[in-house]
């Protein structure tokens, strides 16, 4: 249905630093909004939009310890869908990219959609795509499973060693409250993580926490570790778990040849200087 | 008048030789840019903790619940 009303909704990622990240078409948006509603959690990034456009607003005020985060991203869409609904051409930037990781932007597209005004969100860059490049993983390269930790201990996943996995918000893993706001209540949910590990990989496993820079005189934290250590790991509410893979596994050798193919023949096509004609 | 961190971390994150000379001498860097003696000392001294606590709050970083 065509949205009649003048309000609007765009919703923006202003990169993981403070700036470069930040797309021309989000810069645009924000330049253009009579409203910029702000979820940086850094104030030099929030201090790059507020040069972009004066009137802004920022969503952190909403954070409190003790406070469930549930209540805090209802608030969150509240304001953004009330800015809307009164009117007003509303931008909402978010760090990273807008649609990784944050609750309040797709509840608030969603709401705004479902009272019919127009709702927008435009990709970002994210904390995974900083991870990609800082650590020189590519996700093809092993296959990718990407969870967020406290859901994956929660719920009955079915881990892949073979693949790479990157696990999320380490720093809350296993928090069921949802009311701390630091990285201090961890260690429980990182014993069961650590548990769960061991039944796909060996003790002395090497795992990465990592974390992306905020600010251009940072460099990326790149923590090397066995899975054994795990559990007394340093880790912040940025932190991600990445598990390099143990490996590519086998070839199907019954699915190749429903193709008419042999394994022999898919190594050759791969090496094509060794055999061209993959024969 | 002095320019501030600010605009001196939002300009490194987006003109690369202004990284590549900050790379090269941060303080020198730092003086040329504008900012004041009290900012470029931050430099001077390596104080990274303290600039990353300034402007970084990585207790509201948290946006999402799935579990």
């Amino acid at each position: 249905m065509e949205s009649t009303a003048k309000g609007e909704l765009v919703i923006v990622g202003t990169g993981i630093s403070v700036s470069g990240q930040m797309t021309l078409a989000a810069k645009s948006h924000i330049e253009n909004a009579d409203i910029v509603f702000m979820g940086i959690m850094n104030k030099v990034g929030e201090h790059a939009v507020r040069k972009l456009n004066a009137n802004c607003i920022s969503l952190d005020d909403l954070y409190e310890e003790g406070k469930s985060r549930a209540l805090t991203y209802q608030q969150m869409t509240d304001r953004i869908v009330n800015a809307v609904v009164a009117g007003k051409k509303v931008c909402a930037a978010f760090y990273g990219h807008a649609g990784v990781f944050v609750t309040p932007s797709h509840d608030a597209i969603n709401k705004v959609r479902e009272l019919g005004f127009s709702a927008q969100m435009l990709p970002g860059v994210s904390a995974e795509d900083c991870l990609i490049a800082d650590l020189g993983i590519d996700p093809s390269k092993f296959g990718c499973q990407s969870y967020e930790a406290t859901q994956f201990l929660f719920r009955d996943y079915k881990l892949d060693p073979h693949m790479t996995q990157i696990i999320w918000q380490i720093g809350l893993v296993g928090e069921a409250s949802l009311s701390v706001l630091n990285a201090s209540h961890n260690k429980p949910g990182l014993a069961l993580l650590t548990e769960i590990l061991l039944e796909h990989y060996p003790n002395n496993h090497e795992l990465i926490i990592y974390e992306a820079p905020t600010l251009p005189i940072s460099e990326p934290v790149i923590q090397k570790i066995a899975l054994r250590d795990l559990t007394s790991a340093q880790t912040t509410l940025i932190s991600t778990l990445v598990i390099p893979s143990l490996g590519l596994p086998a070839y199907r050798e019954d699915r190749l040849a429903k193709l008419g193919l042999t394994e022999q023949q898919v190594v050759n096509y791969r090496n094509p200087t060794s055999n061209f004609e993959g024969n | 008048m002095a320019k501030s961190i600010e605009d001196f971390l939002v300009e490194l994150d987006s003109n690369s030789e202004l990284l590549k000379a900050y790379k090269q001498d941060p303080v020198a860097t730092a003086e040329k840019f504008g900012l004041s003696e009290e900012d470029v000392k931050l430099f001077k001294d390596k104080n990274w903790e303290e600039i990353e606590k300034r402007f970084t709050d990585k207790n509201k970083a948290p946006r999402v619940i799935h579990y």
